[in-house]
């Protein structure tokens, strides 16, 4: 099977007032279509910079990404934009919803730029916003839902493009270890339908929904070990 | 959702910072609408008054000073006019190319006519112009002259010992004295003003004209040209414009508008800047939100499209408030400005809206342009 993401001696380094900070040593690995990869490591590890990179957020300063067929190392910003708008679903910590869109809304902010009916985005907002356990909350505003709500609208937003990969960084670190639950649930569950997870953790506990578990320490892969199959029809991009 | 309603959402989120972006345009439009209208109803005013206050064209026969002398002895001189202008002349000045320009002409006859035993000066207009090209007499009577009757001025008055409703008489023909001027300072004083045809009567010289004022409508006045066509309809004569009129009209209105112009021009430039620096600040503060917006897929054109609809909905409430309200303050200290009939001037206002949406959107740019550039990485740095 063809991997969906190809990293090939990615390295970054930051320089700053003549200080050079490795960020990644140069690493190299695939994945899959439908695996769900839990990345981990100490602060400083470099996970938080790889995600960045994979998600097409940042260029790394060497190697190659490629996801899909997309070569992120040669894409133009707005080609980056483009890609990861289609390809990627970004889901934070911090949530990082729009404090002064509703629920609906916020989940409406990936398809503004999209030529489609107000209606259509409306019924594919409400669609997705049922589908994490939403229903009957989606004029709520951010400061009305509780932490684990917030991040389900995340999430919402995420899948809004209905993207072949997700990335999390530390999607549960902020909610309380029911609330996580019920939200790597929701990563499980969109893993199940064939879609790659890539999730960012220091939360051990999460591995047990992961397919692979890859360990980083001071820019290099410490680790890299599979835990389960993938699901049977993965989807590509 | 879109990246108006985005935009719209935003402003609606950050009222006091939106009320602050707006303000420099607002104080900056309304004070440019408000100076622009007081001004433009000013020159009207002003040109009104100036226009009011008499003729700035006078049409006189061409003469030349010859000098006189006898051997080495000057016995002073004369000057011998070269032709004589009639009551017909005043029709071929009113119908020059730049008619439409003239308010009114009026032809005068001097004579010296001895009234009661007095040697005076008359002066002919058509009874019906006298208000008109002497607005500033002050009469006690009538103004206005009916055959056979004349107006003193005030030394005249006191010298034949006449007042309104009485007569004076000239040969064998009495005048009614229809009013007497209240001293004036100029000739006028010792002058007996009446109707022009009564005045061509006594001199014996019918259909005769001295000189003609012609009041020309001055606003961007082309005197010059007014003057060159008066000559070419009537080559005898001698046209001059009272230049000093003219270009003081000119000038005065020209103050006005660079003084409305210069304020309202650093007041706008305030304001641009007002838009600038808040709208700069505005980027630097949603850095994240920026960054989140970049993460789900908005192209640097988005970004800057966003930043972009933000002030162009502050810069068009405030510019279109802005307006409103310097039409408002011009029509109501309009009185202050000595503006007798205040009227509501659109071109201003419309120009105000259109230059504040665009000052504020230049206003906008250069952050526009920071944020779209932000990187997503440094953007997601704070995230």
């Amino acid at each position: 099977m063809e991997p969906i993401i190809h990293l090939k001696d990615v390295s970054m380094v930051y320089g700053c007032n003549g200080t050079r900070t490795t960020a990644l040593g140069g690493i190299s690995f695939d994945i899959l279509p439908g695996e769900f990869v839990v990345i981990t490591g100490e602060s400083g590890s470099g996970k938080s910079t790889l995600l960045t990179i994979l998600g097409g957020l940042q260029v790394p300063t060497g190697g190659a990404v490629r996801i899909g067929v997309a070569d992120l190392s040669a894409l133009p910003a707005d080609g980056l934009a483009d890609f990861r708008r289609e390809t990627i679903g970004f889901v934070f910590q911090a949530y990082h919803l729009l404090p002064y869109l509703t629920a609906r809304e916020n989940v409406m902010v990936p398809m503004s730029l999209e030529r489609v009916s107000p209606r259509e985005k409306v019924e594919r907002a409400d669609a997705l916003l049922a589908s994490v356990g939403l229903a009957g909350k989606e004029d709520r505003l951010p400061s009305q839902l509780s932490g684990g709500e917030s991040q389900r609208v995340a999430i919402a937003r995420a899948l809004v493009h209905d993207p072949p990969v997700l990335m999390a960084d530390e999607p549960t670190g902020n909610l309380d270890s029911a609330t996580g639950e019920q939200i790597l649930d929701l990563f499980s569950e969109w893993n199940g339908r064939g879609k790659t997870v890539l999730m960012v953790t220091h939360n051990k506990a999460n591995l047990s929904r992961a397919t692979r578990f890859i360990r980083l320490r001071d820019g290099q892969v410490e680790e890299d070990r599979m835990l389960q199959s993938p699901p049977a029809e993965p989807v590509a991009v | 959702m879109n990246i108006r309603k985005l935009a719209w959402k935003n402003l609606l989120r950050r009222k006091s910072r939106a009320v602050f972006t707006g303000l420099g345009i607002f104080l900056g439009i309304a004070t440019f609408v408000a100076i622009s209208s007081i001004t433009s109803q000013m020159e009207g005013a002003v040109q009104d008054q100036l226009d009011r206050f008499g003729a700035n064209i006078v049409v006189s026969p061409r003469a030349e000073q010859v000098s006189l002398g006898f051997g080495n002895i000057a016995l002073g001189g004369t000057e011998v006019a070269h032709s004589r202008l009639t009551m017909e002349d005043k029709g071929r000045i009113a119908s020059i190319h730049h008619k439409d320009r003239i308010r009114s002409v009026v032809p005068f006859l001097m004579t010296a006519v001895d009234v009661s035993g007095k040697n005076l000066v008359w002066m002919g207009l058509p009874g019906t112009d006298v208000a008109g090209a002497r607005p500033w007499w002050k009469i006690q009577g009538r103004a206005e002259l009916q055959p056979g009757e004349v107006l003193l001025g005030a030394e005249a008055a006191a010298l034949l010992g006449k007042g309104p409703g009485r007569t004076v008489t000239v040969g064998s023909r009495s005048y009614r004295v229809a009013g007497v001027l209240q001293p004036t300072g100029e000739k006028e004083d010792g002058m007996v003003v009446a109707d022009i045809a009564d005045v061509q009567a006594l001199a014996k010289k019918p259909g005769a004209v001295t000189y003609f004022e012609v009041a020309a409508l001055c606003k961007d006045c082309p005197v010059e040209d007014i003057v060159a066509q008066i000559r070419q309809a009537l080559p005898g004569a001698r046209v001059s414009a009272i230049r000093q009129v003219v270009e003081s009209r000119k000038a005065a209105v020209d103050q006005l508008r660079r003084l409305g112009l210069g304020v309202s021009a650093i007041v706008l430039l305030i304001g641009g800047l007002m838009v600038l620096v808040t709208v700069m600040g505005g980027v630097q503060e949603r850095t994240r939100e920026i960054g989140v917006l970049r993460a789900v897929g908005f192209r640097k054109r988005s970004i800057f499209s966003l930043l972009f609809w933000e002030t162009g909905w502050v810069s068009l409430f405030s510019s279109l408030l802005g307006a409103g309200t310097g039409i408002a303050v011009a029509y109501l200290a309009s009185p202050v400005f000595g503006i007798e009939h205040p009227s509501v001037v659109f071109s201003p206002a419309i120009f105000g809206a259109v230059a504040g949406l665009s000052l504020g959107l230049i206003g906008a740019i250069p952050p526009a342009r920071r944020a779209a550039s932000l990187s997503p990485t440094e953007a997601i740095r704070t995230l």
